[in-house]
């Protein structure tokens, strides 16, 4: 026996009392009580494992969390054998989300109290978190076999059935459970959902005739009662089924919802009618739901799509009519996907050109409203820039904003535009006068707070967006950042690397990464909660949403971006050290940090001289700032390691986004894992095989391998070389394969400057490697904004000379863009973004007078 | 635009819609939340590219008293500015309704406004037929006050 156990000793019967009456003081929360409860006992037996668990479990409910921890760790090595200090244990590795020693603790647990609920059922949520799916089955079995007169046990151990895949065992249970099911009342949402939950199951297994007919038994006994689900439901079998009665199916859900796309593709594939090309049948059919449901928006938008010719510039012309007169502000959005087809295109152009003059004050019959006019001015203009041609949008909407002012789209379409040519001071102005216009609206104001993003204008954005944001929030960023804004924290972090600024960048990246941490903690709950409600379906929804979670472009984004930032700092630690000496902060900056400080101090003040007594929860509470700048995360000695596990989920969840294979290789050259290394480029080989950054990659990698000291011992070695002999020819020399890469790609901007990277690479001269920047200057070559500002970043970071002559160029290729002009210049435009204010302020003023 | 009942998936788009529209914010676990209890009765309203422009996210009273019949409550509803005048709302609110009506049999459907949020009290009143049932004092986080509004679910 261990000395642990040895000491154990039962307490006498009055300190015995005292812990029942601790325990239950605990489950009713009065924490305080509890507590002189626990020191009366530990008085006597100040070694007693379940009295100190108990007192840990109850000081970290009264902020008193480390010192708590303590003791329940005391208290577990003072009585190993006990089930109520693994239980607690296992409870404060829960709230600290370390769900697997969490499971282990109850594990133990269960082993001196076998059939304890409580136990049982934490270990059954656990499991479930954890996707242990096979254990969670036995864990429900046994739940069920203690309590078989739990209608959710039942459920509990179907689901869990289901999970595991095997869906048959989830219906025999299923089917059991109905046989001994009695008195159901009516209108019973529970039934209801267990219904078709068992409808889904008998799907799964393929069994759809008896999925049918149990959906329509249930269905006029009205004991499914979501009409919504059984309809749905109906379509999607008798489709499966391929049966006659799809058609008929489909109908009734767009009876039930008119305006659901989804009902009408079912309706049309049932029928075997495209929806996606010109084409007659589909056509009348559509004609006759708008006779049948006159106020619906689907099948008329949806007859833009199938109609051609005379026929779709009849139709197209009613839609936009409408659409103009009516002032609706989405109606170029609406209609911009019919732009695949160039002939569309340009009869919608015709038209709304036509609609245009008509309109036009001059010239307007009486019974025409001026406000279709410049709706019409409004569409165009998004019609112009979407098409490139940025100066005829402007200039259309200069006559909008001439004729009124004060219509705030015109002005959001005009810092659109603007931006689209790279003048993002200008378009930031624009976004803010457009806001103006609306002090009260928050979607306008986020806008203007994306542009000044854009604009590089951080400190500014935070300012504008913190118009909405909680008052008591420590600053705007936090709040947006609480509330889980990807805009924001994307926005921001972009903004912040174009500033130079990749510590702010990286914390914002990282930001979004734990929204992510957190959405996946969220799910905890429901694992008990939905049984409890038996909404199972949506339940099992959320599952396997969970489990592709990070296949969000937000986070994908963010893992890529971080990753680049680890990756950098770890070629040129210097970047940190810059980073750390450059006092970087503007003075309003300071002074708003300051201010932030403060406002922080005061919430954690606040926090602390609220009453430590009752009900203050189990999870730790929200860890203070200790990295405001950002400065500490990207000094990381193990920033590799971290970016390592950030790119992790892409590998399958973002299988088929090259830059994710690239930034996955880069983080694994530089960890030396070869094989991963060689993998990922081969993954974005298949994807694109001359994509630019992989060019660079390739070259990289067989440079990298020449410098290894020894080729690595079998079976890596082996393996690596005959995988880099397939990605890169061995018989061809890296500068010959440059050149024949730019060769096959010599119009194309990012191509060219992917081959001067790789020309810097080969150690080529100096002045070869910037002809070859300037070489994205040459006629007919393809280039966008982003990669001339890279093209530059190059040649600043090769310290060429030619950087003025850059600019210069580039101005020329670009001409209203801000983002090549000299710093002085940007900061006198900077300064005029935000000069309007007091004006419009003024002007208001004015006309609230006049009123 | 596509109206149609919530999915999980749509959750994160709700959320990023709320966050760019109306001041009043939460986090995602408070729509799975929604979801997760009542999952009939939140729509959304998706454009082409199925991006979340609109949303309705709606629950049931929790706390009845014995005797009392089912009502429901609009938590938040709001459609991105750029799709407005398309009558998403009013789809969303009477897909919701009738939702609540047939699976919860809720009697009527209230829901909070602020008391200076004209427009929005404009489109309940007029469009969709609520009536102010009382005013609840310092309501908002920032102190102002809001309308109670109901509509009955009855006659329909």
């Amino acid at each position: 026996m261990s000395k642990a156990l040895a000491r154990k000793t039962p307490l006498p019967s009055k300190e015995a009392t005292l812990f029942k009456e601790l325990l239950t003081l605990y489950e009713t929360r009065q924490i305080k009580k509890g507590l002189k409860t626990a020191d009366q006992i530990l008085k006597k037996f100040p070694e007693h494992g379940e009295t100190l668990c108990m007192k840990g479990l109850v000081l970290t409910h009264m902020n008193r969390r480390e010192e708590g921890i303590e003791l329940v760790k005391k208290g577990v090595r003072l009585d190993l054998t006990s089930h109520i200090c693994w239980h607690v244990f296992g409870l404060i590795q829960k709230a600290d989300k370390n769900y697997e020693e969490a499971l282990k603790s109850y594990t133990q647990a269960l082993k001196f109290d076998k059939d304890n609920m409580n136990l049982l059922r934490d270990s059954a949520q656990l499991q479930t978190h954890m996707r242990l799916y096979d254990g969670l089955v036995e864990t429900r079995h046994t739940i069920l076999k203690l309590r078989p007169n739990q209608r959710q046990n039942w459920i509990a151990l179907a689901v869990a059935h289901r999970l595991a895949g095997n869906p048959e065992e989830a219906r025999n249970i299923l089917e059991h459970y109905q046989r001994s099911l009695k008195n159901v009342p009516d209108y019973d949402t529970e039934h209801s959902e267990t219904l078709l939950f068992y409808i889904s199951i008998l799907e799964d297994l393929g069994d759809f005739t008896q999925a049918l007919s149990v959906l329509d038994s249930n269905s006029r006994s009205r004991s499914i009662v979501d009409r919504t689900a059984i309809l749905e439901t109906r379509a999607r079998i008798l489709t499966k089924q391929k049966a006659s009665e799809t058609e008929e199916a489909w109908h009734a859900l767009i009876q039930h919802n008119a305006d659901s796309y989804e009902s009408y593709r079912g309706f049309f594939a049932s029928q075997g009618i495209s929806l996606d090309h010109p084409n007659p049948e589909a056509l009348a059919k559509l004609e006759e739901f708008i006779v049948q449901l006159p106020r619906a928006a689907a099948p008329r938008r949806l007859l833009l799509k199938v109609a051609s010719g005379d026929k779709f510039a009849e139709l197209a012309k009613s839609y936009l009519v409408q659409g103009l007169t009516k002032g609706i502000p989405s109606l170029f959005v609406d209609v911009k996907s019919l732009y695949v087809d160039a002939e569309k295109r340009d009869t919608i152009e015709r038209i709304v050109e036509g609609l245009r003059e008509e309109y036009a004050p001059e010239k307007a019959s009486a019974n025409v409203e001026p406000t279709s006019y410049l709706w019409s001015l409004y569409f165009l203009a998004q019609h112009y820039s979407f098409l490139s041609q940025p100066a005829k949008s402007l200039a259309l909407l200069d006559i909008g904003i001439e004729h009124t002012p004060t219509l705030p789209e015109l002005h959001l379409a005009r810092a659109r535009a603007l931006k689209r040519g790279g003048d993002f001071f200008g378009a930031a102005r624009a976004a803010n006068e457009a806001r103006l216009l609306d002090g009260q609206d928050r979607f306008l104001n986020t806008k203007c707070g994306k542009y000044l993003m854009r604009a590089g204008m951080v400190k500014e954005a935070e300012d504008m967006l913190g118009l909405f944001t909680k008052k008591d929030a420590p600053s705007p960023a936090a709040d947006l950042e609480d509330m889980q804004s990807m805009l924001f924290l994307l926005e921001s972090a972009a903004a912040y690397s174009s500033i130079g600024r990749p510590n702010m960048a990286l914390k914002r990246y990282l930001a979004v990464k734990k929204v992510f941490d957190d959405f996946e903690d969220d799910q905890y709950d429901f694992h008990g909660y939905n049984l409890r409600k038996f909404t199972i379906n949506i339940y099992l929804k959320l599952l396997s949403w969970e489990d592709h979670l990070r296949s969000d472009p937000s986070y994908v984004t963010a893992a890529i971006e971080a990753s680049k930032i680890f990756v950098e700092v770890s070629d040129d630690p210097s970047i940190v050290t810059t980073l750390t000496s450059s006092n970087q902060l503007t003075d309003a900056e300071k002074k708003a940090k300051k201010k932030a400080k403060k406002a922080a101090q005061k919430v954690q003040e606040e926090k602390k001289a609220a009453p430590a007594n009752d009900n203050k929860e189990l999870d730790p509470p929200p860890p203070k700032d200790e990295d405001p700048d950002g400065l500490k995360v990207i000094a990381s000695s193990d920033g590799l390691e971290q970016a390592a596990k950030l790119l992790e989920p892409l590998k399958s969840l973002a299988a088929n986004n090259i830059d994710a294979w690239i930034s996955i290789y880069d983080v694994a050259i530089r960890r030396k894992k070869l094989l991963q290394a060689v993998g990922a480029l081969k993954r974005a080989v298949a994807l694109n095989a001359d994509h630019p950054e992989l060019h660079v990659r390739l070259v990289d990698l067989k440079l990298r391998a020449a410098s290894l000291p020894k080729t690595p011992p079998a079976p890596i070695g082996p393996v690596f070389t005959a995988a880099l002999s397939k990605l890169i020819p061995a018989e061809v020399s890296l500068e010959t394969f440059n050149s024949q890469y730019l060769q096959r790609h010599s119009a194309n901007g990012k191509a060219i400057l992917a081959a001067a990277r790789v020309l810097r690479r080969l150690e080529a001269h100096l002045g070869e490697v910037e002809n070859a920047v300037f070489g994205i200057f040459a006629q007919d070559v393809q280039l966008d904004i982003p990669t001339a500002v890279a093209a530059y970043r190059f040649l600043s970071s090769l310290k060429s000379s030619r950087t003025e002559d850059f600019s210069t160029a580039a101005q020329a290729r670009f001409p209203p863009s801000t983002v090549f002009k000299a710093p002085s210049e940007q900061a006198a435009l900077r300064k005029v973004v935000l000069e309007n204010e007091w004006q419009v302020d003024a002007q208001d003023e004015k006309t609230t007078a006049e009123t | 635009m596509n109206i149609r009942p919530v999915r999980v998936e749509d959750l994160a788009g709700m959320q990023s819609c709320n966050l760019q529209n109306l001041p009043e914010n939460y986090t995602i676990k408070y729509y799975m939340y929604h979801a997760m209890t009542w999952p009939s009765i939140s729509f959304v309203a998706e454009d082409h590219e199925g991006r979340i422009i609109g949303y309705i996210l709606a629950k049931m009273d929790e706390e009845l008293a014995e005797g009392e019949e089912p009502r429901g409550h609009v938590t938040s509803i709001s459609v991105l500015r750029s799709y407005r005048r398309l009558g998403l709302a009013k789809k969303l609110m009477v897909q919701s309704q009738e939702a609540m009506a047939q699976v919860y049999r809720a009697s009527y459907v209230s829901l909070h406004v602020r008391k200076s949020n004209r427009a929005a009290l404009g489109l309940y009143k007029d469009t969709l037929g609520f009536t102010v049932h009382e005013i609840e004092s310092k309501y908002y986080a920032d102190g102002e006050d809001a309308y109670a509004m109901r509509l009955s679910l009855k006659q329909k």
